[in-house]
């Protein structure tokens, strides 16, 4: 029964996947993109290219407009009024500013937030609530795809026996790889991450770390962080933010390593020492 | 995707067809009312009518010939007016007082019961503190009045004082409690005594929220109509005295309109209209000081007159302070306390499950039948057209929009409306509609509008409760804002919309002016449907505490009454404050983490 459920949930895993690499690709390009918060100019004509399935971290003082930047891409700055956007966001092939279809683009692009938020619910409808969104009503469906994405998040183990219980009573961690779960439980091909550890303490952090390391392998991330040394351990990408300017972006090793730029260097020896 | 977005076009427009109807409904109040007093108004003259001082309706003469009346409202105005104006100084000094005890000389689980006692005040319907005043204050006063009858001036202000007192106390409580700390700190800091420094800093900086407080107050004792009715004497005369009878304009509806010829029933909706704006003026007011407060007003640096600094000042307004609060906490037991011994003895079981036929023996239950009926309507109507008003002003409508402006001026129009117009302009259109007789379908259907303001504010409270990142949480996963709003966003305001349900059916059972002319003028039997009559428990109070055959049933059911009330009152605070915890869950739950963190770490530890 078990084995046979496992089998369902593979196969049903590979079509999706299939079904969703053809339509989109999971890379997002942005080119000469400006923000403006009514006057206030918040990004300055940022260009960068974010490739797929990979680690791209966002550094930058606070301020400096990256959780700004993430919210373009699930088009989340939609909801702040007199909110100006230009340029060109290309996630997945597609011209996001250009197409109606913001739920579509939220269910490929999923968020985590700063502080954990999950719904005061129990953890399975927290997990099958994405789902449930886009239509998917039957219950052996459901169970399928919230195992599977709790299995994704390492916390199968931990909650298989309190699915039912209230997502509410869950420790801070918990709770914070609970919304990674749910971000994935729309099969989502990018993973926007604002902060996600901040609120956490060493061990959940960690945990949080080594998640990310294994969802890359099939979702692309884009996270911002205050820590250089997350930063630093986790992204394969790097993007270095100064009053709304995208200053720097390379590959996280050569960032810290050798910055080309002066604000860089000092930004990121100031944050290490 | 298409049918979706559809969903949420629809969605927005009911919310905002529902909102429109507040404006809708606040219009019609207003149009209604002046309609129906043209006619009376252009036969009297508006100024004979303002200004004249006799009211003498339409009669005829011994030979039952036609006898033209007038019908001058002055000594109404005039009794209204002093009236209210007696009524602050006792209720605004009451109120003002214990909001300084309750924000800065008491703590903790003192503090709470305090708060407790205002809330349960405020919910005291206005036939039992009529009665109350009717029972043990009037005969108090009868010793001191020269011809040995109080009702009249003091009776009534002083009643009506200890009505508008909760309202005057708790949002001067929330004006004084909201002055920052670092003044009082401040203060003490340059020398003060902690009397002077509440009272010549701290509540100098909360001036324009305790004037909010007053002109609430003073709105209130305006409308107020039932308790008034039964202690002020009623004649249609000057006030002379502070134990000469005299009559409000609200008690000149009350009084007249069930016998009322054309014009007369003119010239009451013109007292209406004079009452409404009355209320006008209230709120405007009240918008003038509140945005005065948003522009920072002046209070906080300039000094209190040095007159009223001086230290034993000071520490005369603390004393003044904890008489107060005792006062309220003292007066609620003693009404409380006074109706379980005067009402308990009288419940015998013909009055609580017997028949009542007219002229027969009192049975509340017809009463009590009438009002779950009342109650059942009621908020079958107003809870959903409140709280779909209260998602469109949080959730849809940005706060510039010009649209929520006009939406909140008709909502705060429709709370200040007196209960009696009310009453006024659900005989002309739900009794009008309904087929022209009284029916608890027209009493249910005027209340309700009366509600929708409660359930609006009580419902966007809770909402505002609701942390933005829920939303944010549901949006990324690319649920709708109609998903958002009823998976996520009610469902974790639910505690405080149950508070604001309570709330309103508590609300349905103390109101009796709105029934007087829509359901029934007299004491109905068991009604057979929601068409037929019927007699609330407040108005049945009312009638009965009239005639002095029904004393002990009178008490009985008065008892009756206050102890449903209190009990839905104290349900309402609990849910209320469920709401409170739900959300400092967050805060609790970080707790524990911490805790289960600290566990976790000895545990990989060791
Ligand atoms: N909703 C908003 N309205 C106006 N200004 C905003 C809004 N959100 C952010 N800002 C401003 O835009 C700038 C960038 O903000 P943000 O992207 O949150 O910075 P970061 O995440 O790098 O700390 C800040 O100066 C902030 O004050
Ligand atoms: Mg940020």
């Amino acid at each position: 029964m078990l084995r046979k459920r496992a089998e369902g949930e593979e196969r049903s895993n590979r079509q999706k996947k299939t079904g969703e690499e053809r339509l989109f690709s999971k890379d997002i390009h942005v080119s000469n993109a400006n923000l403006y918060y009514g006057d206030f100019h918040a990004l300055k004509d940022i260009n960068i290219d974010i490739p797929p399935e990979r680690v791209t971290a966002f550094i930058g003082p606070s301020g400096c407009g990256k959780t700004t930047l993430l919210k373009c891409f699930n088009r989340m700055n939609d909801l702040v009024p007199d909110c100006k956007i230009e340029g060109e966001f290309l996630v997945g092939g597609e011209d996001i500013y250009k197409s109606k279809d913001v739920t579509g683009l939220r269910k490929r692009v999923g968020m985590v937030f700063q502080k954990p938020n999950p719904f005061p619910m129990s953890v399975y409808d927290n997990v099958a609530y994405g789902p449930r969104t886009f239509g998917i009503k039957k219950r052996a469906e459901l169970d399928e795809i919230v195992e599977r994405s709790l299995k994704q998040a390492a916390m199968w183990e931990e909650l298989k026996d309190r699915l039912n219980k209230s997502a509410l009573g869950l420790s801070g961690g918990q709770q914070q790889r609970l919304c990674i779960a749910r971000a994935l439980a729309t099969s989502p091909g990018i993973i926007l991450m604002d902060e996600p550890t901040s609120a956490l303490d060493p061990i959940s952090t960690a945990k949080i770390e080594e998640l990310i390391g294994s969802i890359k392998e099939f979702t692309t991330v884009a996270i911002v962080t205050h820590n250089m040394q997350q930063a630093a351990r986790i992204s394969d990408k790097t993007g270095f933010f100064l009053l709304g300017e995208l200053v720097e972006y390379g590959d996280t090793h050569d960032i810290f390593e050798r910055p080309q730029k002066e604000e860089t260097k000092r930004y990121i020896e100031g944050r290490f020492g | 995707m298409e049918k979706s977005r559809i969903k949420e076009m629809c969605g927005k427009v009911v919310f905002a067809a529902t909102a429109a109807l507040c404006i809708a409904a606040a219009a019609a109040i207003f149009i209604f009312i002046i309609m129906k007093s043209v006619p009376a108004l252009s036969e009297t003259g508006l100024g004979n009518f303002l200004f004249g001082s006799e009211w003498a309706p339409d009669a005829n003469d011994v030979y039952g010939q036609p006898l033209a009346g007038s019908y001058g409202i002055l000594p109404m105005l005039v009794g209204t007016l002093t009236a209210t104006a007696c009524a602050l100084l006792v209720g605004g000094s009451l109120g003002f007082f214990t909001a300084v005890f309750l924000s800065y000389y008491c703590k903790g689980r003192l503090k709470a019961v305090f708060s407790s006692v205002i809330n349960l005040l405020a919910g005291v319907p206005s036939v039992i503190f009529g009665f109350f005043g009717i029972k043990v204050i009037m005969p108090l006063f009868n010793m001191l009045s020269p011809n040995g009858n109080s009702s009249g001036l003091l009776l009534t202000s002083v009643i009506l004082g200890m009505m508008i007192f909760p309202t005057v106390a708790s949002l001067s409580k929330t004006a004084l409690e909201a002055v920052p700390r670092a003044y009082y700190e401040g203060a003490l800091a340059l020398g003060d005594t902690r009397d002077q420094a509440v009272f010549r800093t701290v509540v100098p900086a909360a001036k324009s929220g305790i004037t909010a407080a007053m002109i609430l107050g003073v709105g209130r004792a305006l409308g107020e109509t039932m308790a008034v009715v039964m202690v002020a004497g009623n004649s249609p005369q000057f006030p002379r005295g502070l134990f000469s009878s005299f009559r409000t304009m609200t008690a000149n509806i009350v009084l007249e309109m069930g016998y009322a010829g054309e014009v007369q029933m003119g010239a009451l909706f013109a007292t209406g209209g004079v009452l409404l704006v009355f209320v006008a003026i209230t709120v405007a007011l009240l918008s003038l000081v509140t945005s005065e407060k948003k522009n920072g007003g002046r209070g906080g640096k300039k000094r209190g007159i040095s007159l009223f600094g001086g230290r034993k000042i000071c520490f005369a307004g603390k004393v003044f302070s904890v008489v107060s609060a005792m006062f309220a906490l003292a007066f609620l037991a003693a009404l409380i306390i006074y109706l379980l011994i005067m009402g308990l003895p009288h419940l015998s079981g013909q009055l609580l499950f017997g028949s009542y036929e007219y002229g027969g023996e009192i049975s509340i239950l017809p009463s009590v039948a009438a009002t779950l009926m009342t109650v059942g309507i009621s908020l079958v109507i107003a809870l959903p057209l409140g709280i779909c008003t209260a998602i469109f002003l949080n959730e849809y409508a940005g706060s510039k929009n010009p649209f929520v402006r006009v939406i909140r001026g008709a909502i705060d129009v429709l709370s200040g409306v007196p209960s009696i117009v009310y009453g006024l302009f659900g005989a002309v259109t739900f009794v009008t509609l309904l087929g022209g007789s009284y029916s608890i379908a027209a009493g249910s259907l005027t209340i309700s509008v009366m509600l929708l303001p409660t359930v609006i504010r009580a419902t966007e409270e809770s909402l505002r409760a609701v942390p933005m990142s829920l939303r944010e949480g549901a949006l990324a996963l690319g649920a709708g804002k109609l998903r958002t709003v009823f998976t996520v966003v009610l469902p974790s305001a639910m505690p405080g919309i149950i508070a604001a349900a309570i709330l309103s059916v508590g609300r349905v059972m103390s109101e009796s002016a709105p029934f007087m002319f829509t359901m029934g003028s007299s004491i109905q039997p068991m009604p057979e449907g929601a068409m037929s009559g019927g007699t609330t428990l407040a108005v049945l109070l009312y009638y009965l505490s009239g005639e002095n055959l029904y004393t002990d049933e009178a008490y009985a059911c008065a008892c009756v009454l206050m102890l449903i009330v209190l009990l839905l009152n104290v349900a309402a605070e609990l849910a209320g404050r469920a709401l409170q915890k739900k959300f400092q869950g967050e805060k609790n739950a970080k707790k524990k983490s911490r805790r289960r963190r600290a566990l976790e770490q000895a545990k990989e530890n060791g």
